[in-house]
């Protein structure tokens, strides 16, 4: 039986993206995080339960980033793929351009989940305990699937429009930088910040993945889920829809 | 449905390709490929060699005309048809990671069984002289290092057809023959191969055939040896000109010349004559007349780069 084209382009992602600075921005970054803003606002955030309380509630926060950083991750892989020239190699091989498309797509997906897996398993040795429910974590990883998607159809997106390398690195800082911190990963969101900030806030998709994730962990969704929710799936389907259109649409060229 | 002509598994008629509907790449541009055959595609930078390359791949759809591979139409069997070509691009392709990686991730890709492709994996780093550098990453080797992977790296899968653009660039010559040489085994065997080139001395060792393309036209299309043939009797003057006007001094050599392909670049022209004396006797006396002075005037027997200049000359000049 011969193995799914998807499949055959995904192992070839994971091969080709398990190099020591993918794993740095995948893992490391936010291990980092985890660990130094953990102990960092852990001790300066007065919450009953102290530094332990701030990592839980971090947790699910740093789970979330997972799908961020394995959308840039995705977007980076189509980047280089037309930058190098396989991008070509690979669409004059037996491959569709979908699939070629989702390939990248699940490979996303699937470095998200088993990245917030080792967030969680490291959460778990810093912290020495976590509790959570079969339904929370599921609740949990199927919005940071859901997550991944979003993100990594964005930086597709953006990795199929942007035609400089500079531009490309320089927006996917941006992106970064902006969506992990003006999204409640790592402080709830609050009526007195700045009114620019609270729009940030309001309409980061970050925001609602980490919401949703953070409720799984509590047991409890919050409120807001019924519209975040929602709207999340929205802007997915809106922003994959725009991110197939512009790579079907683009010039495949030999290099 | 499936249509070619008897015997062809690339046909090819009136094919026209525009890029944002202006810029013409390819201009009516028909032929056939038959099988085993090793055909080959001659033309300048921008003559659109690798655009013909690129609709024949599948990667763009044609504009206008008609093209079957394999006896399929590209546009409802795109996928079939790429199961069984091979394409060694023009510029660099490979994947982060060692040579061995980079045939290990094409075998998975192409679906070549784990057997079959540590045993072909094997072969091919040995044939190409890659053992030494087989487990440096790709990207950290030489040109022609680079070159030998991406050519060795396309045989790890079966195929009908290997389009192949340009593929020699960088290498070495003994590397280059032996690369010709494995072509000419691979059509004797009954691989169909499109080859690209600007060297017409490679097009001369392996094609049966050449089709000379310029500005999206084929301008000419035969054997070697036919091609060659269309000048036979025809000599080549060489000729480098210091000092003066060299581009006047061409344009009325060419005037007072019937008959003659003057091809003029900077201040030296290869003319293809049937009359080198006379040729060589208006050079002179063009000189005298114009005060200019020959550094070089050779005379030689035509070769298929004189044969594609010709094409390209008699083109230019209506």
């Amino acid at each position: 039986m011969e193995v799914p084209g998807i499949v055959k382009l995904m192992y070839r992602n994971v091969m080709v993206n398990v190099d020591p600075g993918t794993l740095i921005i995948l893992i490391g970054l936010p291990a980092m995080y985890l660990v130094f803003f953990g102990f960092g606002f852990g001790a300066m955030i007065p919450l009953p339960g102290g530094t332990a309380a701030y990592l839980t509630f971090l947790t699910p926060g740093i789970m979330s980033v997972q799908c961020l950083m394995a959308g840039t991750v995705g977007g980076s892989m189509l980047w280089a793929d037309r930058r190098w020239g396989m991008l070509a190699q690979l669409l004059v091989g037996p491959f569709t351009r979908l699939q070629y498309l989702l390939g990248i797509m699940f490979t996303s997906l699937l470095f998200g989940l088993v990245g917030a897996l080792v967030m969680l398993m490291g959460a778990f040795l810093i912290i020495g305990s976590l509790q959570i429910t079969l339904w929370g974590a599921l609740t949990a990883f199927a919005v940071i699937a859901l997550g991944s998607i979003f993100f990594g159809s964005l930086m597709l997106l953006i990795a199929g429009l942007v035609k400089s390398n500079n531009a490309y690195n320089s927006i996917q800082i941006l992106i970064l930088f902006v969506v992990n911190f003006a999204s409640t990963v790592f402080y709830s969101f609050s009526g007195g910040l700045p009114l620019p900030i609270q729009v940030l806030f309001q309409v980061n998709p970050l925001t609602y993945v980490a919401n949703v994730a953070r409720g799984g962990f509590e047991g409890v969704l919050p409120a807001d889920v019924t519209w975040q929710l929602p709207l999340l799936v929205a802007e997915t389907i809106v922003v994959l829809a725009l991110a197939t259109r512009v790579y079907v649409k683009s010039d495949i060229t030999f290099v | 449905m499936e249509r070619s002509i008897a015997g062809q598994v690339i046909t090819v008629e009136n094919l026209r390709h525009t890029y944002d509907g202006k810029h013409l790449a390819l201009d009516g541009v028909t032929f056939g490929v038959s099988k085993g055959e090793v055909f080959g595609l001659l033309g300048k930078n921008g003559a659109g060699k690798t655009t013909l390359i690129k609709a024949l791949t599948t990667l763009i759809t044609p504009t206008s005309g008609t093209l079957r591979i394999l006896g399929l139409d590209p546009l409802h069997h795109g996928q079939d048809i790429r199961r069984r070509i091979g394409v060694v691009q023009q510029g660099e392709s490979f994947d982060f990671a060692t040579v061995e990686g980079n045939f290990n991730i094409y075998g998975v890709l192409w679906g070549v069984p784990r057997k079959v492709r540590m045993q072909r994996r094997e072969e091919l780093i040995k044939a190409f002289g890659l053992q030494e550098v087989r487990r440096q990453r790709a990207f950290d080797l030489s040109g022609g290092q680079k070159r030998r992977v991406q050519v060795a790296r396309e045989m790890m899968h079966d195929m009908d057809i290997l389009f192949l653009d340009e593929p020699t660039t960088g290498l070495d010559v003994i590397m280059r023959r032996e690369l010709l040489d494995s072509v000419k085994v691979q059509a004797h065997r009954g691989l169909t191969v499109v080859f690209t080139t600007h060297n017409l001395e490679e097009a001369d060792y392996v094609c049966d055939r050449v089709a000379v393309i310029d500005e999206g036209k084929i301008l000419a299309m035969d054997t070697v040896e036919n091609l060659k043939r269309l000048y036979r009797g025809k000599k080549t003057v060489e000729v480098t000109l210091s000092g003066g006007d060299a581009a006047a001094f061409y344009d009325s050599l060419r005037a007072g010349l019937v008959g003659s392909d003057v091809k003029a670049d900077g201040n030296s022209a290869v003319i293809l004559t049937d009359d080198p004396k006379e040729v060589i006797q208006r050079i002179i006396e063009l000189s005298q007349a114009k005060g200019v002075q020959m550094d070089w005037l050779n005379v030689r027997k035509n070769t298929l780069e004189d044969v594609f200049i010709g094409s390209v000359t008699k083109k230019e000049q209506g």
